[in-house]
Formats: structure tokens, sequence, C-alpha cells
């Protein structure tokens, strides 16, 4: 587990700040911080999850929705020992030539595979969380989103996660 | 943007930020080629009837009147990327 003793250290100071300067209209207000949370174990030894924005998910199951207005709020398991060729990328908003030939360069699916059996990170959690980063409404992505993909990582016992934007 | 920003809009009656949205979403922040988006839908639409083809009205109607209004306008959208997508200019980054 982690330790959040230092939960009100801010990541970022400003950041809603900076993030309304850069993109007029976002209009996010917040007042709270950002927890930190520390590593309790070695890295060798931790269980480590992996949350994505890339829209990346299992092939066959119901797509991200790319054409919605106000974004999609969903999201999807990825198994941790998928290979590639068992994924797709649905999403609109992110160049994906590179990732196309390479699911790495967005989703390092199998950097992450290899880190474990190495022994560099003590393992990895059944499923990886991925949605996609398109989304107008801050608060419910907070609320609803960001809380049930927490959810998920506590119930797979994850000791760390690594979080990738795409 | 934001849908707080967009809900001030309609609480508004701010039609212009309604539509520069709506063009920024097809066109990926650039409102002109959002502009070009949208046309390219309609004629890629009105292409297909020219012939004035059979086509599935019951469908249609039975659709129209049976399903809610949120779903007929997400349908809208899809509908909007099928037709651009139709059109063999794909401006977009990414995959449907």
């Amino acid at each position: 587990m982690t330790d959040n003793s230092e939960a009100t250290v801010q990541l970022r100071p400003g950041l809603w700040a900076t993030v309304n300067k850069r993109y007029p209209g976002s209009m996010i207000h917040k007042d709270d911080y950002i927890p930190l949370a520390k590593l309790r174990k070695p890295l060798g030894e931790a269980r480590l999850s992996f949350v994505s924005t890339a829209g990346v998910q299992p092939v066959g199951i119901m797509p991200f929705d790319t054409v919605h207005p106000i974004g999609d709020y969903t999201f999807r398991r990825v198994p941790s020992d998928a290979k590639p060729a068992d994924l797709k990328i649905h999403q609109l908003k992110y160049p994906t030539t590179g990732a196309l030939r390479d699911l790495n360069v967005i989703f390092p699916i199998e950097r992450l595979q290899e880190f474990a059996r190495e022994g560099v990170i003590g393992g990895l959690t059944e499923n990886f969380f991925s949605f996609i980063g398109y989304n107008m409404d801050a608060e419910r992505l907070e609320r609803t989103l960001a809380e049930s993909i927490a959810e998920q990582v506590v119930a797979e016992c994850a000791d760390a996660v690594l979080l990738a934007p795409a | 943007m934001s849908l707080k920003y967009l809900k001030e809009a309609v609480a508004n009656n701010d039609t212009e930020k309604l539509i520069r949205y709506v063009r920024l979403h097809f066109g990926d922040g650039n409102e002109a080629a959002g502009r070009k988006e949208i046309d390219k839908a309609w004629m890629e639409a009105l292409k297909l009837l020219l012939d004035v083809p059979a086509t599935d009205r019951e469908i249609i109607l039975q659709t129209l009147a049976d399903r809610d209004a949120a779903t007929l306008a997400h349908l809208f959208f899809h509908l909007h990327f099928y037709f651009v997508q139709r059109s063999g200019e794909w401006i977009h980054d990414g995959q449907l």
C-alpha cells in the first residue's frame, strides 16, 4: 500500500490556473490538492498497474465513443498479458501513425511485461485500464471515471500505478 | 472549453459559442476545418441520393418515432463521422 501522509502536498501548484489560462473556457475550479502517495516497498517487489488515456481496448468489445461531443466516461480493462495484436485503438484526438506500427509507443504493455519478467518490478495487476482523454466534463471525469478506475486498481491489489496520457 | 462553458452558452442562447464548439469538435480544434467537415458530410450524403436509390424509409421513420431525442442526437454525430469517413477525406489523427 501507499503512504498518504503528505496528502496536502500539491503535485503541481497552480495546475488548474495554468490549464484555464491555456484553454480558455475550461472553467475548472478546484481548491483541494492532488494527494501524493509514497511507495512503501521496493519497485522490484511492487505490483504495478497501468492507467492510460490512449483509448486502447481489447478487440471485439464495444468501442470507445469517439464521436460524442461531451466525451466518453467509460473505461476498458486490458489484460496485462495481452499481445498488441489483441488490442485496438479507438480515439480521434492524437496521431496514431507510430502507435499503429508499435502500440508500445503509446501503450507500453510489452515493456511492462518485460520489466515484470526481468524483476525490475514485482509483477503486474491482472488488468490494466484505459479510457479516452477527450472529456468535456472534468467533474464527471473525476467523480465517476477516475473513481471507478481507482476502485478497480485497489481491488487488483496494486502497489503502484503508472499513469500515461496520450 | 468545458461542459460548464457550453451549458452557460445554452442558458444565454449564445448560438455562436455553440456552433463554434461543434466546428472545433469536428475540426479537431480548427474551426475552419470543422466547417469544411460539416459541409463534407452533407455533400457525401447528398451524393448518395442523387440517383434516388431505394432507401429503407420504414426503418428511418420507425427510428425517428421510437427512439428518444438524445439517442437520435448521438446518432446524428455518428452519421457525421460515417459520411466523413465514407468520403475518403479523413483529416483526423486517430480512428473511430
